[in-house]
């Protein structure tokens, strides 16, 4: 029954990953919930994290957590009208989801008893003056023994290591039974609190806890390393972004870093990319050759031909052909020019191994390209980051109380505006780092739509370097020399312009993307298509001033990697993207 | 010195000895009771018991219950002592026990050569209640008398010998002459 309805609820989420986020807010309004920041700024702000709050998700502390738990037990105790340990177990059964609770027990009481362990009438061990433990086989008096509801009696030695043993094998000790096979009788918390040492019951609890938020399927634990706090969510209500209170934003479908507009699946694969091993041997491929003796990969480091490998190899051969240094000279004429090499091209001998080489390398150029971008505006982030909290703690106040001491028409919340400019910085690179990892996934073929995701990109990147650069720059001058009113305003005009600019291409980009791109057109667009680089001319010259556009574009690839087919598939072994006609990858040889 | 695991497996022993199960012997070592070597005989009436068989020693037949000639086998006295004259295999096991029995199961290898779908190549055993159905209300007869019964009745859904899996689900007549081939392979090795 249980999988049946794991199944169902699994799908819900799946239909719900596939839909791009409705209702999605404007980029602005996030940046007020995602940092604690000191109360003299926060007023408006913190209305929308409240706001955002009852609508989405909501967090919760150890405390709540443990109120939630013992009501839920207790509802489910009073309406079934059973022990409160039994409804637990129930509970615990059903995934805490007490209206399945109530769904079940009520369409079958027996079948949930029997499958849960609860049984209907408790037996009494047997009346006699001594008993027999099942486990040791040594004899007790009555009272040094205790059964489960079942009546099966145990003495109290036994049942301690029993129940250790099972709790230090893990959570399966939430769903302990008596220890006679044939019988499936729970063994609840209040038994657990009867027997167990003091250090096991702790444990127990512990579990227990975890638990209500782990197999509950609206809660989940915040990722951040070291925090306590759980968030609930309800599916169905858009937006998968949340916010803990410990000021970590994170996507709740794939618990990874706030990731938006980026899909999750999207995400899962550059993660796995920047990971995996797959790049090591992509590189190895296209910068090295395996000794023709020993197989080790060589990687080449001055200009001459003559190879020799390292002890205990030593073998030496031509760098051009692999072919032995003794036989090499004379007979094959010379070595840049090597003959060998060019009649064995002739013969198709080395085209196979050439053409990995090539796509090992122009993939890893590209791959490169995106990763460089993503990393850097991921600590360019965290500058950001750091710059924002230390503008909240001590320079900004002493800032702020200067400017007061100067002007009395100065109140505090005109200084707001430098706030809310890093705030926009920081959620600006971040969305501008994901674009990258969207960029490098965006098919080849697809040229019309790269060409609009990347002159958006540009638009937005160039905005962004703007904003930035303003913003440290041209702040440090005010905070560290006393300027004249006049300036100052000119400066927040400034600031405070480009703030909502970089805001309005940010926001177009994000829209253009969760629709994907759906106002471009697809590949029948081919013919009207030029090379990239008249959109890069195109983002970079419209706006002035520094613009890193150039960097964004990517180069065009080689021959060797125009596919027609509309869908690549990307290989599990080294996550290579090959064309849907291939059955092994290119790259790796791994099948499909 | 006598710590829970071990009062229990005292107490397995006796009563092994006092009760014994048909086909079932075990003993531990002298110096190490967390140690058990056993033995376990093929069920009666299936190719694990290898049939009726004479017995010969030295080209002389030997009737029920008769006289053995000098310097026979402990195996030939053994079998003076059954009362069938069926020889069956002879399976060497050993049982190697922890300080958490019996809240955890032993671990059960067989000795001698084996052909079964869940039995692997080592000799280690794929047997449900030796790992997550085990209960600590099992005792030693209780496992001996599950391997037993496992013998003639294997779970080809979790093949631990592929090969005899295969075997055992399309070509019986094949599977069962193997069986008889190491049930004779028994006997001869010590």
């Amino acid at each position: 029954m249980d999988s049946e309805d794991d199944m169902h609820d699994a799908d819900d989420l799946d239909s719900l990953d596939d839909q791009f986020y409705s209702g999605y807010a404007a980029l602005g309004s996030d940046d007020g919930d995602e940092y604690d920041f000191v109360d003299n700024v926060s007023d408006g702000a913190e209305e929308s994290t409240s706001h955002r709050q009852q609508q989405n998700y909501t967090i919760l502390s150890d405390a709540d957590i443990r109120l939630r738990q013992e009501e839920d037990i207790s509802r489910i105790s009073t309406v079934l009208s059973i022990l409160r340990s039994e409804a637990c177990i129930l509970l615990r059964h059903y995934n805490w989801s007490v209206s399945r609770v109530h769904d079940e027990w009520f369409a079958n009481e027996d079948h949930v008893r029997k499958v849960v362990g609860l049984l209907e009438n408790s037996s009494e061990m047997q009346r006699t003056r001594e008993l027999t433990c099942g486990i040791c086989f040594e004899n007790y008096p009555r009272d040094r023994m205790t059964s489960a509801a079942c009546g099966h009696p145990f003495c109290h030695t036994c049942w301690r290591g029993y129940i250790s043993t099972s709790i230090s094998d893990g959570p399966g000790c939430l769903m302990l039974r008596c220890p006679d096979p044939s019988c499936g009788a729970a063994v609840g918390q209040d038994m657990i609190d009867l027997l167990a040492t003091h250090e096991d019951k702790e444990k127990y609890s512990r579990y227990l806890l975890r638990s209500y938020i782990e197999d509950n399927r609206k809660t989940k634990w915040c990722p951040a390393p070291g925090c306590e706090f759980a968030v609930e969510y309800i599916i169905g209500s858009g937006s998968f972004d949340v916010c803990c209170n410990c000021s970590y934003g994170f996507c709740w479908n794939c618990t990874e870093e706030a990731h938006r507009p980026v899909d999750c699946d999207t995400v899962a694969k550059w993660i796995l990319k920047n990971s995996a091993e797959s790049e090591n041997m992509n590189w190895i491929l296209a910068n090295s050759k395996p000794c023709p003796k020993c197989k080790r990969p060589i990687e080449k480091n001055q200009g001459c031909m003559h190879i020799t490998c390292t002890p205990p190899c030593k073998f030496e051969f031509c760098w051009l052909c692999l072919g032995s240094w003794s036989e090499h000279g004379e007979r094959t004429g010379g070595f840049y020019a090597c003959n060998r090499y060019d009649a064995a091209k002739q013969e198709g001998a080395y085209d196979e191994s050439e053409r990995r080489r090539e796509m090992a390398k122009n993939s890893l150029e590209r791959y490169t390209h995106y990763y460089e971008r993503w990393a850097t505006n991921q600590s360019s982030r965290q500058k950001a980051l750091s710059d924002l909290h230390s503008m909240q703690n001590e320079k900004f106040l002493l800032f702020q109380l200067e400017k007061l001491s100067d002007q009395q028409s100065q109140p505090e919340s005109q200084l707001k505006f430098i706030i809310e400019a890093w705030l926009q910085i920081v959620e600006c690179r971040r969305v501008l780092k994901w674009t990258y990892a969207y960029g490098f996934y965006l098919p080849e073929h697809e040229h019309a739509k790269r060409q609009f995701f990347e002159y958006l990109q540009g638009e937005a990147e160039s905005g962004l370097e703007r904003l930035h650069q303003c913003a440290e720059k041209e702040l440090q001058i005010y905070l560290d020399a006393q300027i004249p009113m006049n300036d100052f305003n000119d400066f927040r005009t400034k600031l405070a312009g480009l703030t909502s600019v970089t805001r309005n291409y940010f926001e177009n980009l994000v829209r253009a993307l969760e629709t994907g791109l759906k106002d471009v057109g697809s590949s029948n667009n081919q013919a009207t298509c030029s090379k990239s680089s008249s959109s890069k001319s195109l983002g970079s010259k419209a706006k002035g001033g520094k613009s890193k556009a150039t960097g964004n574009s990517s180069k065009s690839a080689g021959p060797s990697r125009s596919m027609d087919d509309s869908n690549l598939w990307s290989c599990d072994h080294c996550t290579y993207a090959n064309p849907k006609s291939t059955r092994t990858c290119q790259m790796c040889e791994h099948h499909r | 010195m006598s710590t829970p695991a071990r009062k229990r497996l005292m107490r397995d022993f006796k009563r092994l000895q006092q009760d014994p199960p048909a086909g079932i012997s075990g003993a531990p070592h002298d110096n190490n009771i967390m140690l058990w070597n056993a033995v376990i005989f093929g069920p009666d009436d299936t190719p694990w018991d290898g049939g009726e068989a004479t017995v010969v020693v030295l080209g002389t037949a030997v009737a029920e219950g008769g006289e053995l000639p000098p310097k026979a086998s402990p195996l030939l006295e053994v079998v003076r002592l059954m009362p069938a004259s069926r020889l069956g295999g002879t399976f060497k096991l050993t049982l190697q026990f922890t300080e958490d029995y019996p809240n955890k199961p032993p671990t059960v290898r067989f000795v001698s050569r084996m052909f079964h779908p869940n039995i692997y190549a080592d000799g280690s055993i794929c047997l449900d209640i030796l790992q997550n159905q085990w209960s600590p209300i099992y005792d030693v007869a209780a496992i001996l008398t599950s391997i037993q019964s496992l013998l003639c009745d294997p779970n080809p859904n979790s093949p631990a010998n592929s090969e005899a899996a295969r075997m055992f689900s399309e070509n019986k007549r094949e599977y069962n002459r193997k069986v008889r081939e190491i049930v004779e392979q028994s006997w001869t090795a010590d």
